[in-house]
């Protein structure tokens, strides 16, 4: 059974269309890549998932469950956590707090102090400034502390919009190499929007191209790039 | 010296006032973009729930013949009270509504407020007759101060602390730190927006019951009126300190209380009745100086 | 189909609607004799020179105002000050100047003149307020009319401070308020075809491209604000013309509520809103207060409690704010042409 499916899903702002009829499945575990040209809806894709924006059409599940039409606070308790673009820290809380925030909503009190240390030692860097406010964090920083404070709400499946953009490669490299060794570990699910999809390549997994606010094409992420599929999805 | 002393409690209870209020508005502007100007009609209610209802001139304690230990957190929780229910029966409705639907909204309701006590109570100024040994002066380095505004000044230090102390300590008040900075992103964290909204509202709403029963002590009477005028100081000093940032409302709220009291010194004595004038002309400059308030929050930025 | 028309032709039923159900309003009230009715009328107008007045810049720059009230004070004391008998201001108003006080002005030039005073008033304030945007912006405002309150409040040898200055010629009545209604209703639609109303309303919709296609937000922002300080300002004579005292707390909070109710029940964003507002809620304030007076019912008289009034229309207003936002006129305009229900081009 899948984990989570996005059925007929159709969002408008006003009178524009920014998701049509999108339709797709993911299974536990598994690594998908949604990649597309500028506005042609990745955004809108991930926001509709996670209950920002409400689809005018179609229906969400998560875990067998329906989850469109509810409200984001709901959905990131059932197991979705989302991080958007744009590095949304708390820029005024300290970064110890950033984390134990993303905790707030776990009753498993003792797994939330194990998967802080385990924070730590993933990002030392972190644990160093733990009781700095987030905001005098670099770019770089601020990404990995919303993508260890997304970890801390223990979720089933992530889902992360741009991860690499505006980093250096070394540290796009550290930041996939956290989630790779997650997905692996925990069975974590991970949703990944890119805009930039040679990382898919070293990764593996599967890929859903946009368009337009459409999805066309999907399918293994390496054969997609191989053909000339891709560029045809952006040129053409 | 002593001259000084008076002037400096004059403006230090006078600017605790003016915090308070301040607080309560930023405490909402923060977590839901809500200018709220049924905030001062909060404060007038619970100063009236102290009187029986009669549009006679005479007033007759209700809740104010209390016990002082019962009577305080009764009308804490009137103010409580009254704030959440605005919030479940209006402000809810109207949470995807642009800032001035809501600050239209805030508008009506106080407006709603107001006319409902007018209607129970009549428009004229009623003597209340809370805590009547309070008034005494007292000492203090040859400055003779009413005992009363020496507790004012107190009880808000005691407030502020305790505030910052659940906003920092606990769990909500890590909640509605993050709710005021990026609301949507909470939410994507798991924060539930409506308990952390309904607290804030609470929160606010007991600020509001201590302005009541400070201002209800300190001069005697009820009037209709006098939650507005503390309301519009607060308003200007949440703009001041920076719209969301509660510190900057507190902050600005002392500003503004020491600028009204030097003001009333230093005019001159023809200038004098103009002092709010002066006060906020003073407001209108700040905000050309800094549109974005003192001490704003970068989340607090409007966008284009 | 009708592109090619000049906006002119396009628009122009508008204020010819609204308009002609002013005057028919105008003419009920002269036939029906009866002089409580005029009365009631007559304020009608003078509502909707304030509310036409605050449309101007509201509906048009989209930021709200708290503080337009004050220049309906700044027209209706400049009046007081031009029009009472000099015999009578030498006595209350001694601090006037010797010029002002030895003369008294006709009416026809104090309806210049004192909206004049609140116009010029609004660019000099204006031109530092306009800076300001969104909640600064209308907090502002409020600054000024506490600003105007504090001074009118306690100026006591030039406004009388809180008591009310009398001996204002009684002159308005249904024809002069529907002739300040007739300015105002052109004069906002006037503005709203002009190139600066089209720009303003370019920049409260789009302001990043406005801006970018060159259009100066704080002129226009001034300019609107200037123009809207002179209707509201003649607002402000008719209405001390209508009462013959004025009192710096009849421009406070109260009028400013009850205009602003006028407006967002209207529609804010449409002339045909503010007018219609006015009407609606003028109805029901009429209505409610003759029930508040009592119906008599055989022996027993039915009445609501004072009050009631205020109460049902603050809560009219949240409910049209939750469930109408855009108001009843929904910021369509009322037009010829299958009217209501056509949708106005430049006011979607």
């Amino acid at each position: 059974m899948s984990f989570l499916s996005v059925t007929n899903v159709t969002v408008r702002y006003g009178r524009l269309t920014a998701l049509r009829h999108a339709n797709f499945k993911m299974a536990a575990g598994e690594t998908l890549f949604v990649t597309g040209p500028n506005g042609a809806g990745k955004s809108t894709l991930l926001k509709a998932i996670a209950g920002v924006v409400t689809p005018v059409e179609g229906q969400i599940q998560l875990a067998g469950q329906v989850i469109s039409g509810t409200v984001p606070e709901d959905i990131a308790r059932r197991g979705f956590s989302m991080v958007p673009e744009g590095r949304h820290v708390f820029g005024t809380l300290t970064i110890e707090e950033n984390l134990r925030l993303g905790a707030g909503m776990r009753a498993d009190k003792d797994a939330v102090a194990a998967d802080l240390a385990g924070c730590y030692e993933v990002f030392p860097m972190l644990r160093e400034r733990r009781d700095a406010p987030a905001a005098v964090l670099s770019g770089g920083q601020q990404q990995m502390l919303v993508i260890a404070r997304a970890l801390m709400t223990g979720p089933q499946l992530i889902a992360i919009d741009e991860p690499s953009l505006g980093l250096a490669p070394k540290i796009i490299d550290q930041v996939y190499d956290v989630l790779l060794r997650l997905r692996d570990e925990r069975g974590l699910t991970l949703l990944i929007v890119e805009q930039s999809s040679t990382r898919a390549l070293l990764t593996g997994g599967r890929m859903l191209l946009m368009r337009s606010g459409e999805i066309v094409m999907e399918g293994d992420a390496r054969e997609l790039l191989r053909g000339d599929a891709l560029k045809q999805a952006y040129f053409g | 010296m002593t001259a000084i002393l008076q002037i400096v409690f004059d403006a230090l209870s006078l600017g605790s006032i003016y915090a308070l209020g301040a607080l309560g508005i930023a405490l909402i502007f923060g977590v839901m973009r809500l200018v709220n100007f049924a905030h001062g009609d909060y404060i007038s209610f619970c100063v009236f729930a102290m009187l029986v209802p009669s549009t006679d001139a005479m007033s007759e304690m209700f809740l104010g013949s209390l016990p002082t230990i019962v009577l305080i957190p009764v009308i804490l929780l009137i103010g409580a009270g009254v704030s959440v229910l605005s919030e479940i029966i209006v402000f809810r409705r109207l949470r995807d509504a642009n800032p001035a639907t809501m600050m239209i909204a805030s508008f009506a309701l106080g407006f709603i407020l107001k006319h409902f006590l007018l209607m129970l109570f009549s428009s004229r100024p009623k003597s209340i007759n809370l805590w009547p040994d309070l008034g005494l002066p007292v000492e203090i380095l040859g400055a003779r101060l009413p005992l009363l505004q020496l507790i004012a000044i107190g009880i808000t230090i005691i407030i502020l602390v305790a505030l910052s102390a659940f906003l920092k300590r606990t769990r909500f008040g890590l909640e509605m730190r993050a709710a005021a900075e990026n609301f949507t992103m909470a939410r994507m964290l798991g924060v539930k927006a409506n308990q952390v909204i309904l607290i804030a509202f609470a929160i606010s709403g007991m600020l509001a019951a201590s302005i009541g029963l400070i201002l209800a002590a300190q001069t005697g009477t009820s009037d209709i009126q006098m939650g507005v005028s503390v309301m519009l100081v607060a308003f200007i000093a949440t703009v001041i300190g920076g719209l969301g940032s509660l510190a900057g409302a507190v902050v600005a709220g002392y500003l503004i209380g020491a600028a009204s009291v030097l003001m009333q010194v230093i005019l001159p004595l023809e200038a004098r009745p103009f002092r709010d004038a002066f006060v906020y002309a003073a407001v209108i400059a700040c905000l050309i100086w800094r549109p974005q308030g003192l001490f704003a929050p970068k989340s607090a930025k409007q966008r284009v | 189909m009708n592109a090619h028309r000049s906006v002119l032709a396009r628009t122009v039923s508008t204020p010819a609607v609204l308009i002609l159900v002013l005057l028919a309003i105008a003419l009920i009230a002269k036939l029906s004799g009866s002089s409580p009715f005029e009365r009631t009328v007559t304020e009608l107008f003078i509502r909707i020179v304030l509310v036409v007045g605050l449309y101007i810049f509201i509906g048009n720059s989209g930021v709200m105002s708290f503080g337009h009230v004050g220049f309906m004070c700044l027209g209706a004391y400049g009046t007081a000050w031009l029009t009472i008998p000099p015999a009578m201001k030498k006595f209350a108003l001694t601090g006037l100047p010797d010029f002002i006080l030895q003369h008294q002005a006709p009416i026809a030039l104090s309806l210049v003149l004192s909206p004049l005073l609140a116009a010029v008033f609004a660019l000099l304030i204006g031109r530092i307020l306009m800076r300001l945007a969104g909640i600064a912006a209308s907090i502002a405002t409020f600054a000024m009319l506490a600003v105007i309150n504090t001074v009118y409040s306690n100026w006591e040898t030039v406004t009388g401070a809180t008591s009310s200055v009398v001996g204002i010629p009684m002159k308005t009545g249904v024809w002069l308020s529907f002739g300040g209604a007739l300015f105002a209703v052109i004069v906002a639609y006037g503005y709203g075809i002009s190139r600066y109303g089209l720009a303003l309303r370019s920049a409260r919709d789009e302001a990043i491209a406005a801006a970018a296609s060159g259009v100066d937000i704080e002129r226009q922002r001034l300019i609107a604000f200037v123009i809207s300080a002179f209707v509201i300002g003649i607002a402000g004579v008719l209405y001390a013309h209508f009462l013959g005292v004025v009192n710096p707390d009849a421009f406070y909070l109260s009028l400013t509520f009850i205009s602003l109710a006028m407006l967002v029940v209207g529609g804010m964003n449409s002339l045909s809103g503010a007018v219609i507002g006015v009407v609606a809620i003028s109805a029901v304030i009429e209505i409610l207060r003759t029930l508040e007076k009592g119906i008599p019912i055989g022996e027993a008289t039915l009445a609501i409690p004072n009050g009631v009034q205020e109460i049902a229309i603050g809560i009219a207003m949240i409910v049209i704010l939750i469930f109408r936002p855009s108001g009843l006129m929904r910021n369509r305009e009322l037009r010829w042409s299958r009217w209501p229900f056509e949708r106005a081009s430049e006011n979607k």
